[in-house]
């Protein structure tokens, strides 16, 4: 139960659908929960993942760590990552080519990184860090992004792909986050693909996103755009079969909604399967 | 070329600082106008994000105020006391200090009290589960003994005293609560907040009891906190109370000296 049959699809489980979830136990190969939810002693949540645990493999995606501040690590919370991963056992965890603090203060976000080589030395450590801690390979998110930073010299996938050599740690390829950014700052991405080692690809995400102010913005509140789903495909044609999960966080719709958008990824991904093999 | 330090330091500015987005302009690539409307998306989700944690620790406050005035008052709160975890589970520690120095609440001056029984509801639900205890030992104590006798506590228990009735509001903001929606203002009351199971609950009690329960948590022996008890209410019974408290699981164990 701890590792995630081929191709696999599963949902990000919100706490307004654990009750559906637990009785009617939808046709899913994994649910995905955030860990920080679950730094807990005990009580419902905690029992809620238990639940969840005994029904389904569990992908624990982080977004507290804030693996790329520059002055500082936060061991506390990585010692209850490490708690949570003993106690869950989950199939995957992954967390976020991101910052989110500074000092004492933390902005509960995932702030990008300007893409450097200091930036890809400095991840170096930190994923290595973890990986020992846990005692596994995790998984590293690139982000939607709002800004650029003049300094990066390469891409966020290029980052991503050396991150992984390096340290053996996986990818998790967020679709929807690498089409927010073409369309933010100008590029076209499926070219980008071509930069990430199939073999590094360990999970793909598919999320929705609004359209404000001819910014996109990766709210996590919508049904999977055209593109994403087209982007999608072409993903699946070069990685292959990889978990795939629809999130969802603001907005939360019918658990329904949902699980028809696990559906369509799985019917994409089977074709694109096909297409490769025919 | 800066190090990722300054970097950090200037985007951070640029985060916080609505008005001079320029520390941050220079790190980023565009003009200053379509980067003031980017740092703006940050901003607005830290806004969010800010009202969404402590929406989540402080529902009764939300009610009582109101989604937007709460919004507002939840930014306030970032400002002021910012996070300092990447666990929001952590954040809003500091809320109740914040709303009782807020100039815009004092039109409802139990405001604090009831944000300090909302956070120690918001801990007990995540505070690990009771396991069950020998509870004929305590029944066997020498009775020189009984005085140092230092009980143990379901981890999330706490006592909230107020010169409200802050139990009371609490119980009937309850999505479940049953009966009439009346409150006497009169009424100082004392929260006695705990887990039943998954539940959490709040209860009202005694001073007598509420000053023997917080001192027990504080620490003190058996003999310390009947002391303190009887100091706030002549008619402390400390039977019936110790009975209530380990039937309810709020006490589930105990050490004496001769354990140290």
């Amino acid at each position: 139960m701890n590792t995630i049959a081929a191709p696999a699809v599963g949902i990000g489980l919100r706490q307004p659908h654990y009750r559906e979830v637990f009785e009617r136990r939808p046709q899913l190969d994994f649910l995905e929960v955030h860990s920080e939810n679950f730094f807990l002693d005990g009580g419902a949540a905690m029992h809620a993942l238990e639940r969840a645990r005994a029904a389904y493999p569990i992908s624990l995606h982080g977004v507290g760590l804030s693996l790329g501040s520059a002055d500082g690590f936060a061991q506390a919370h990585l010692d209850k990552l490490k708690r949570l991963v003993d106690r869950v056992e989950p199939a995957l965890v992954s967390e976020h080519l991101s910052w989110g603090s500074l000092g004492s203060r933390h902005f509960n976000d995932l702030l990008p990184l300007p893409h450097t080589r200091e930036v890809l030395a400095l991840l170096g450590e930190r994923v290595d860090r973890v990986q020992s801690a846990l005692k596994r390979p995790i998984l590293v998110e690139n982000v939607s992004s709002y800004v650029e930073f003049r300094d990066s010299a390469m891409t966020d996938t290029a980052l991503l792909d050396e991150l992984a050599r390096r340290t053996g740690c996986g990818i998790l390829f967020d679709v929807n986050n690498l089409y927010v950014n073409a369309v933010n700052f100008g590029f076209d991405p499926m070219a980008r693909l071509a930069e990430l080692s199939p073999a590094a690809v360990g999970e793909m995400h598919l999320a929705g996103h609004t359209v404000a102010d001819g910014c996109l913005i990766d709210t996590h509140g919508a049904r999977v755009c055209a593109e994403v789903w087209t982007l999608f495909a072409a993903a699946c044609r070069r990685f292959g079969r990889k978990p795939t999960l629809i999130e969802w966080d603001t907005d939360l719709p019918a658990l329904d909604v949902l699980l028809g958008e696990a559906a369509t990824a799985a019917a994409i991904a089977r074709r694109a399967h096909e297409d490769v093999h025919a | 070329m800066p190090d990722l330090l300054d970097i950090q330091r200037d985007l951070a500015l640029g985060l916080l600082d609505a008005e001079d987005g320029s520390r941050a302009a220079r790190r980023l690539v565009g003009d200053a106008g379509l980067l003031q409307r980017r740092l703006a998306i940050y901003r607005a989700n830290a806004a969010v994000t800010a009202a969404r944690a402590l929406g989540a620790a402080y529902p009764v406050v939300r009610q009582v105020v109101g989604d937007a005035f709460f919004d507002r008052l939840a930014q306030a709160c970032q400002r002021h006391v910012p996070s300092t975890s990447g666990d929001l589970f952590d954040y809003g520690a500091e809320f109740a200090g914040f709303v009782a120095e807020f100039p815009h609440t004092r039109s409802l001056p139990y405001l604090p009290d009831l944000a300090r029984l909302e956070w120690a509801v918001h801990r007990a639900h995540g505070a690990a589960d009771a396991r069950d205890w020998d509870r004929q030992g305590l029944a066997h104590v020498a009775p020189a003994q009984q005085t140092a006798i230092r009980l143990a506590w379901a981890a999330g228990t706490a006592v909230v005293a107020s010169a409200y009735p802050i139990a009371r509001i609490w119980q009937i903001h309850q999505s479940d609560f049953e009966g009439a929606f009346e409150v006497d203002w009169s009424v100082r009351e004392c929260a006695l907040i705990g887990r039943d199971g998954f539940r959490v609950r709040v209860s009202a009690i005694r001073a007598g009891d509420a000053a023997f329960i917080a001192s027990s948590l504080a620490g003190a022996a058996l003999g310390a906190c009947l002391e303190a008890a009887l100091a706030a209410d002549p008619d402390f019974d400390l039977g019936a109370v110790l009975g209530r408290l380990i039937a309810s699981n709020l006490v589930c164990g105990f050490t004496t000296d001769k354990d140290d």
